[in-house]
């Protein structure tokens, strides 16, 4: 069933004017979610959580190489400038060449993290953090935007 | 989430999870000096519409596990990142829908013979994904957005282009259930080496016991480490043989700069 659905995608983009070389992508699946935060009560987000963690896939050309880093915001900003601190531990990242949960290597997502594309061309990165909300926190909706960019190593 | 449920919901259901993102091909792209054109295809994948940026800087690997960026770079550099436009610079893709980015070399008159670079960056970004689990009634809500930038290199070539490597400074060291090689790789000519790393361990009766096969660019000089999984080794003396070609099987063969293949080996010795 995947192999197939991967295949039709291929096939709708490699049938171009560049057909020969291969295709690359970084797709955001699902964003870092903290749910309800109570001032000065941090709350933390598992690279593992299913639910709530970070999720990315990436797909590049068999046995290539990718650099991934992060950008990642230091806080969050909410109403009439308030900010909301948010934090990456060294371990709060992970990547799965078999895009199972279950099964991350983990890496420090404030630094570059090299990847082996595998025989089927894809991957998931997962991502957690700490969200830490003052004890004064201002009510009110923070917003703020991780970037995950992907590199290719020719 | 297993393997075939995150690709179905990329693929095709991806509306469940707001997937955002773009697929990029090819995944390096060569601009020849006669033509001064070249061509990146989007396709989007998914059922909502991505907003796609699409910019340029000077950078090259630096080492097997850096991209070296180049903000100003200076006269010397063989940077084509100031010269090559993209049309268009900002579109929105439909959803399963595709667009081709069309590049355009302008370099400066009087451009010496050899080959320029550059990054092309492809910023894309979707509509805001839902915060899953943020009650109505929190006092404190938080909404994070993704943003994913693609980076792939540019190649310019103009006139005469060669390239080659040399070799120095082979060395090993067993580390864990691994073994750590280590060589100072340094590009020869007018254009970045672009081929692969085939290091070898064999036994003293040739028999091979690891091998592992990695694709590099040498730009400048650099010193790659690569680790071949040895496991529990039996003691006793190894040959490690690293084999330098510029065979890529991502690159079509006429992309690809021919130089005769490299070789270094060194004797490894398991206590």
């Amino acid at each position: 069933m995947r192999t197939r659905w991967y295949t039709l995608a291929l096939t709708v983009v490699v049938a171009t004017p560049v057909f020969g070389q291969r295709p690359i992508a970084v797709t955001g699946v699902q964003s870092l979610s903290f749910g309800t935060l109570l001032p000065g009560v941090p709350t933390v987000v598992s690279r593992t959580d299913a639910a709530k963690s970070g999720q990315f896939m990436i797909q590049g050309p068999h046995g290539t190489q990718g650099q991934l880093t992060f950008t990642l915001p230091s806080v969050l900003t909410g109403p009439g400038g308030a900010t909301l601190a948010l934090t990456f531990g060294g371990s709060d990242a992970g990547y799965s060449q078999s895009q199972n949960i279950g099964s991350q290597i983990g890496f420090d997502p404030r630094q570059a993290f090299v990847v082996t594309f595998s025989q089927q061309g894809s991957g998931s990165v997962f991502l957690g953090g700490t969200a830490r909300p003052a004890p004064t926190q201002r009510a009110g909706a923070y917003t703020a935007t991780i970037t995950l960019n992907l590199a290719t190593f020719p | 989430m297993k393997p075939t449920g995150l690709w179905v919901a990329l693929l095709l259901g991806a509306v469940r999870l707001g997937a955002q993102g773009v697929v990029i091909a090819p995944h390096a792209v060569f601009i020849d000096a006669r033509t001064r054109s070249g061509a990146v295809l989007l396709y989007n994948p998914n059922t909502e519409p991505v907003e796609v940026a699409i910019s340029f800087f000077f950078g090259y690997p630096a080492t097997d596990s850096v991209v070296r960026t180049v903000e100003h770079p200076d006269s010397t550099s063989p940077s084509a990142a100031s010269w090559i436009q993209a049309f268009p610079r900002r579109l929105t893709v439909p959803p399963l829908e595709r667009q081709t980015i069309r590049l355009l070399a302008s370099p400066p008159p009087g451009l010496a013979d050899g080959e320029y670079w550059a990054r092309l960056v492809i910023s894309a970004k979707g509509g805001q994904l839902p915060v899953t689990g943020a009650a109505d009634t929190a006092r404190v809500k938080v909404g994070l957005t993704l943003e994913v930038r693609t980076i792939i290199g540019v190649f310019y070539r103009k006139g005469a282009v060669h390239t080659g490597v040399t070799l120095s400074g082979l060395r090993t060291a067993v580390v864990g259930d691994s073994l750590a090689v280590w060589a100072r790789l340094t590009q020869q000519g007018n254009a970045a080496y672009i081929g692969s790393a085939r290091a070898v361990l064999v036994d003293s009766a040739g028999k091979t016991v690891s091998e592992i096969k990695v694709p590099i660019g040498v730009y400048y000089a650099m010193e790659p480490r690569y680790a071949l999984p040895i496991g529990a080794l039996a003691p006793g003396r190894y040959r490690l043989r690293l084999d330098l070609s510029t065979g890529r099987e991502d690159l079509a063969p006429e992309l690809v700069l021919s130089s005769p293949p490299v070789r270094d080996s060194a004797e490894v010795r398991v206590p």
